[in-house]
């Protein structure tokens, strides 16, 4: 691996404002953000996207090098509302989770010991990740975001 | 009570230096040992279900490793409460309790080799060392090792943004982890060459360190098939333990199958599994494909919308039901075997409750869902309570039993 565009990014994505001068397609398309974001993802992380609309919402599809794919789920006011992962390596959850992943870290802080799974429920965000070295999965979402009609079900 | 809470898995994890691996030592229990004295016979060593480092482990299994610098029979550590894991391949030491200078190993362009270890939850990051093992009578030579918790690298922005460290005893609840499950390798094809940018394993030089593939041979190595001897899987041999449960349960890890009179392959059900060490369960209609075994998880975990959760957040993720409702669910594996197994769940809360002094506790099961949703891993876990009261035999890959070539588990 050569230098990765990451030192830049280092912090998240959403430290992006000092970014964009810089590079400007560049942004983060984290959790609840601007959906317009996502190829800036598709960028950091060096995958390839392959989107699909479904009723109401979009699936962008990420295949990251390390084999795993993150989906990003979007709805039609162009939020990302839902990410969902599955694969062989965990995400880059800094940029995938946004500015919910120091939520993660710390509720995965309050609960050390729990390597195998780990549950997050609170009113505004949700994370269910779980899997052993080899086979992770995992989703995260805004509940009060979900498009009307849209069982969390559906995140996957 | 935050006990249950806090102790849910099993997994790895890391950190760690350059050329000598070294660590403070200290803590967690850990002694020098020049000759270890072998369990009889020599395929076996004693594990035990018990409170852990920290006091406070709920179904959470260990045994003693000593580990040595590689040739030597003077250099040598002896190191209780290691996590044993079915779910995991390879020895994961914590550096706090390492008082050896184990040699690091190096990546295949000669910088030092380190790993960004990950759970569900966070990374370990450290580096890879090369030790000799002995469990039990058995011994490999130079094996790959991790070392958690002292580094010399800085961590790389790709791992810690997986999550959180995970890098000391307290986090971990063992002083290392003992991977015994059905693979050679911890991380396996995909982080070998041409799998560059696998996360996992990094070439560290003084200036940075970058994503690398890594030779399987050289990745963290499950141990036992690098045994002269009984080399070809493992065996957990738990008692039974009745509901609430016990204080401590102490059984047998026994290596090799069908390779002594003591691990022979009986009436067992194989359950063959794919090639990321699942099989599949049917649960409530539906079909889960990617369900495993695993010693390292502390309960039963699986989905059922129609199970109470406990609402205490010191108990979140564990089912609390009223009464003791059971169910029953069916393993199938790769080679389209089939076996029911049924089993109990009691409330967590109240299991933990009246029972604070309790390790074990065989009817503790949780979920990965929410109330408002579910069924979103396509798994189900069966942890270390599905363990008690039986011979659960794990074959490695490739390595051919009397019944059948791995990789397979079977009870």
């Amino acid at each position: 691996m050569k230098i990765r565009l990451g030192i830049s990014f280092r912090g998240g994505c959403c430290v992006g404002a000092l970014m964009v001068a810089l590079a400007p397609r560049l942004a983060c398309a984290a959790l609840g953000e601007p959906e317009s974001s996502i190829a800036g993802d598709v960028q950091h992380l060096k995958g390839s996207i392959k989107s699909t609309a479904r009723s109401n919402y979009r699936v962008h599809e990420i295949q990251l090098p390390s084999g795993t794919v993150l989906r990003e789920f979007a709805g039609v006011d162009g939020k990302v509302f839902a990410v969902a992962w599955s694969g062989p390596a965990i995400p880059d959850l800094r940029q995938a989770l946004g500015r919910y992943f120091d939520v993660y870290v710390a509720a995965a802080q309050a609960k050390q010991g729990t390597r195998r799974h780990l549950l997050i429920e609170q009113s505004e965000f949700v994370m269910q990740s779980s899997g052993h070295m080899r086979a992770f999965s995992g989703r995260a979402y805004l509940p009060q975001a979900l498009p009307s009609g849209i069982s969390a079900d559906e995140i996957r | 009570m935050q006990n249950v809470a806090r102790m849910v898995a099993a997994g790895l994890i890391g950190l760690s230096s350059l050329a000598f691996v070294s660590c403070g030592g200290g803590g967690g229990g850990a002694s020098v040992a020049p000759t270890p004295a072998p369990t009889n016979p020599s395929n076996v060593v004693s594990v035990i279900v018990d409170a852990g480092p920290n006091n406070s482990s709920v179904n959470t299994l260990y045994t003693t490793v000593t580990v040595c610098v590689p040739g030597s029979t003077t250099s040598c550590q002896t190191i209780d409460h290691i996590q044993v894991d079915t779910g995991s391949n390879g020895l994961r030491l914590l550096a706090s309790v390492l008082t050896l200078n184990l040699q690091g190993a190096t990546a295949s362009d000669g910088n030092s080799l380190v790993e960004c270890t990950q759970f569900v939850d966070g990374y370990s990051w450290g580096p890879i060392a090369l030790a000799d093992i002995q469990v039990g009578g058995e011994a490999a030579s130079s094996v790959p090792v991790q070392v958690i918790g002292s580094s010399t690298f800085a961590v790389p922005t790709n791992c810690s943004n997986k999550g959180t460290a995970e890098d000391t005893v307290a986090a971990f609840g063992a002083n290392g982890i003992l991977g015994v499950g059905v693979f050679e390798q911890d991380c396996g094809p995909g982080c070998a060459p041409p799998n560059t940018a696998n996360t996992f394993y990094y070439s560290c030089s003084s200036s940075a360190c970058a994503e690398i593939a890594v030779a399987l041979n050289s990745q963290v190595l499950n141990p036992i098939p690098r045994f002269t001897t009984d080399n070809d899987g493992s065996i957990l041999d738990l008692p039974s333990v009745a509901a609430p449960g016990t204080t401590k349960l102490t059984g047998s890890l026994i290596f090799g199958i069908d390779t002594q009179s003591n691990n022979a392959s009986g009436s067992e059900t194989i359950l063959a599994v794919d090639g990321i060490g699942d099989f599949t369960t049917v649960f409530n209609s539906q079909t889960l494909t990617q369900s495993f075994l695993d010693s390292g998880t502390n309960g039963i975990f699986f989905d059922d919308t129609a199970l109470t959760t406990c609402s205490d957040p010191n108990f979140k993720g564990f089912y609390c039901p009223a009464g003791s409702p059971s169910f029953t669910a069916t393993l199938m594996g790769t080679n389209n075997t089939n076996i029911a197994e049924t089993f109990t769940v009691d409330n967590a809360q109240i299991l933990a409750t009246n029972n604070p002094t309790f390790s074990v506790l065989p009817t503790l099961a949780g979920t990965f869902s929410t109330a408002t949703s579910s069924n979103t891993s396509n798994t189900f876990d069966w942890g270390l309570p599905f363990y008690y009261g039986r011979r659960v035999f794990t074959a490695i890959q490739n390595q051919r039993t009397a019944v059948g070539t791995g990789p397979y588990v079977a009870f």
